[in-house]
């Protein structure tokens, strides 16, 4: 049907601002976990208050802030560019936590005894603890990307041209004969991917539960 | 940049927006409450049709919910304002979350007490009721605090299906005057100065209810 | 010494018959054609090492355990294991045995006065005021009448232990399953509730006892059963037995345990 195959062209686009936005979380949320661990306290207090700050903000905010809003001379977001920055942004914010937890719930053990061996500070925390925290916040970061795939959606409410935008078009454009196929090709689509990952998701945790 | 101007129309459409979280965390959560009921029970004819809508819940995006209630329910003859469809999406949405998170609250509850339950002389429906069902909300009051504080700004995806939230506002305000850049920001400082401090009040209350219960 | 049996009690304690009791789980056959009676009024301690089935044994009297072959019977109340048994007589079962833990599972969300008020009134159907008035009587004699309106959390251990018998005498049992109930006391707050045990024993409460407490199965027990690996090895007098074992089985795990 015309419905699905408009919808499905969508599709790339879905998963282009997913895998994106991901990239920059997995990457981004690293220097903003350190500064959450940090030994200072007002570097602490100051990457806590820009990630709660980050966070608070509904993202669909930020999208319209970066796409509407930035201007550096003649230089603006585009709606993909926008979109991806945004969310990756946010996605940043949301796996610092996750990291943070998955370095809180090591046991305290892990670090005296590296101490202990003479292990210096760097290679702690390389070799011994994030290793194992690591691990530990694999599930929750399998959660967020499910999450993630789902909040992509938002990008088509500044012009990005996804599944969600593929299905409301469609929608305007024929009003009389789409009905609601094409948003249920879309959810199909968002079910029928998060499915697997939400089995791997479960899996790892677990295994992770085991071994605990 | 006039802020007096366009702040009391903001203000107005946060108004809606936390009528819009107000609703849909009450009927959310209750309805979450029986489908957490309803996956949990023994019977399949109840288990499977409840497992089904809430993976279908959590699955697909809030704002395709959204648009599926809006344009969905004129289609079979049920005509709800804007308003009153996003509460209903939402309330759906966030049905389906908070009965996972009351689930794995009832999960929980350590099989000894159920035993004792037991033990007692006490039947199922006392046991589930007075002794297994409070230990499990409890245990469910975080994720549920921060599920709520999510609904709230969730709600800034109504605008997409034209309620005059928060959200709308701020697209109107930006439209009309052009400061896109300062109305957005003071919108997101907005829903900030509302999420933050109650993600700060909930961790205080997880701090409380952990400790209380040594 | 008070008694913590009144003459309150409207029936007079029950004894409990086990006949060809067998349980499996899986592939694991963990109790092998087990029989064995316990008269009323007389305390019965189940002893062994881990693994020996005691806990599965004490757990299938209130049918906690379903087993597989066998006859549970308490006073006149018998169930038979393979027929279905119904959830009336399950309860009925279940109301005339209490049942002591070793996580104590008081209900945390409950007040302690609730906890040993709540069961009564929903199962022996009493006013809340009569429930909490004997409530406040049991834990007198316990000594925690002061705990009464707090939550089980700001309890200790012993205390906790000594709430959940109360909990169960309530109900006016007229036998009492113990499942190591110390196990998880430090020694010095133990013998608190042993010495509840002892009293409730005085005062002519049936009860089965699975313990790791040697001193307690001497001197308070009427009958001493040692279990291993699903079997009763050797049952009788508890002085006789722990003085001069007949079994090889006994003797290790005896010196063993006394080594302690």
């Amino acid at each position: 049907m015309e419905a699905v195959v408009a919808v499905l062209l969508g599709l790339p686009m879905t998963l282009l601002v997913t895998a994106a936005a991901f990239a920059i979380g997995l990457v981004g949320g690293i220097p903003l976990m350190l500064g959450l661990r940090s030994r200072h306290r007002v570097v602490r207090l100051a990457v806590r208050f820009v990630v709660d700050l980050i966070r608070g903000i509904p993202p669909i905010v930020w999208l319209f802030v970066l796409f509407f809003g930035v201007s550096i001379g003649a230089l603006r977001f585009n709606a993909l560019a926008a979109a991806i920055v945004g969310l990756g942004i946010i996605s940043a914010a949301y796996l610092a936590e996750i990291y943070r937890g998955g370095f809180a719930t090591l046991p305290a053990g892990q670090t005296e005894a590296a101490r202990a061996l003479g292990l210096g500070r760097r290679s702690t925390f390389v070799r011994v603890l994030a290793p194992q925290a690591a691990r530990t916040a694999l599930p929750s970061v399998t959660t967020f990307l499910l999450a993630l795939l789902k909040d992509s959606s938002i990008a088509s409410t500044i012009g990005v041209t996804d599944m969600v935008f593929a299905a409301n078009t469609f929608v305007r454009q024929n009003p009389m004969t789409a009905g609601l196929t094409p948003f249920f090709v879309a959810a199909a689509v968002y079910v029928a991917i998060s499915i697997p990952l939400a089995i791997v998701a479960r899996r790892l945790d677990a295994r992770m539960r085991r071994s605990a | 940049m006039d802020l007096s101007l366009y702040l009391p129309r903001l203000l107005d459409g946060l108004g809606v927006s936390l009528q819009l979280t107000a609703l849909s965390v009450v009927f959310g959560y209750a309805l979450g409450l029986v489908f957490a009921l309803g996956v949990s029970s023994i019977h399949r004819g109840l288990r499977w049709p409840a497992l089904v809508v809430v993976e279908v819940g959590r699955g697909i995006p809030a704002l395709v919910v959204l648009y599926i209630v809006y344009y969905g329910l004129p289609a079979v003859g049920v005509l709800l304002t804007n308003f009153w469809a996003a509460a209903a999406g939402l309330t759906f949405t966030v049905a389906a979350y908070s009965s996972e998170m009351i689930r794995a609250g009832i999960q929980s509850v350590p099989r000894g007490q159920g035993e004792a339950a037991a033990a007692l002389g006490l039947s199922r429906l006392p046991t589930f009721a007075r002794v297994i069902l409070p230990q499990g909300l409890r245990s469910s009051i975080p994720a549920l605090m921060g599920l709520a504080i999510q609904s709230f700004q969730g709600t800034s995806l109504a605008y997409s299906i034209s309620v005059n939230e928060l959200m709308s506002q701020a697209y109107q305000v930006s439209s009309l005057t052009f400061a896109y850049l300062t109305v957005y920001v003071v919108t997101g400082v907005i829903y900030a100065v509302i999420a933050v401090p109650a993600t700060w009040v909930s961790v205080w209350v997880e701090h409380r209810l952990a400790r209380g219960h040594a | 010494m008070p008694q913590l049996i009144t003459e309150a009690n409207e029936l007079a304690t029950a004894g409990v018959t086990i006949s060809h009791l067998s349980k499996s789980f899986g592939s694991n056959l963990v109790l092998d054609d087990i029989s064995m009676t316990v008269a009323p009024g007389s305390v019965t301690a189940l002893i062994g090492p881990s693994g020996s089935g005691k806990s599965t044994l004490l757990r299938c009297v209130n049918l906690l355990e379903q087993p597989d072959r066998g006859t549970v019977t308490v006073g006149s109340t018998t169930i038979e294991a393979g027929a279905k048994v119904t959830d009336r007589a399950l309860l009925a079962l279940r109301r005339q045995v209490g049942m002591v833990f070793q996580s104590f599972n008081l209900f945390p969300h409950m007040t302690v006065l609730r906890n040993v008020a709540y069961p009564q009134e929903k199962i022996l159907g009493r006013s809340r005021a009569e429930a909490e008035e004997r409530a406040l009587t049991l834990l007198e004699r316990v000594g925690l009448r002061d705990k009464a309106q707090q939550h089980p959390g700001r309890c200790s251990g012993g205390q906790q232990q000594r709430i959940a018998i109360v909990r169960a005498l309530a109900l006016n049992p007229r036998a009492m399953l113990f499942d190591e109930p110390t196990s998880a006391l430090d020694p010095e707050v133990g013998v608190e509730v042993l010495a509840v045990m002892r009293e409730l024993a005085d005062s002519g409460m049936t009860m089965i006892v699975v313990t790791h407490e040697m001193q307690f199965a001497r001197d308070v027990s009427d009958h001493l059963v040692v279990m291993a690996d699903g079997h009763i090895i050797e049952e009788g007098d508890p002085r006789a037995i722990m003085a001069a074992p007949s079994q090889e089985r006994t003797r290790r795990f005896l010196s063993a345990v006394l080594e302690r």
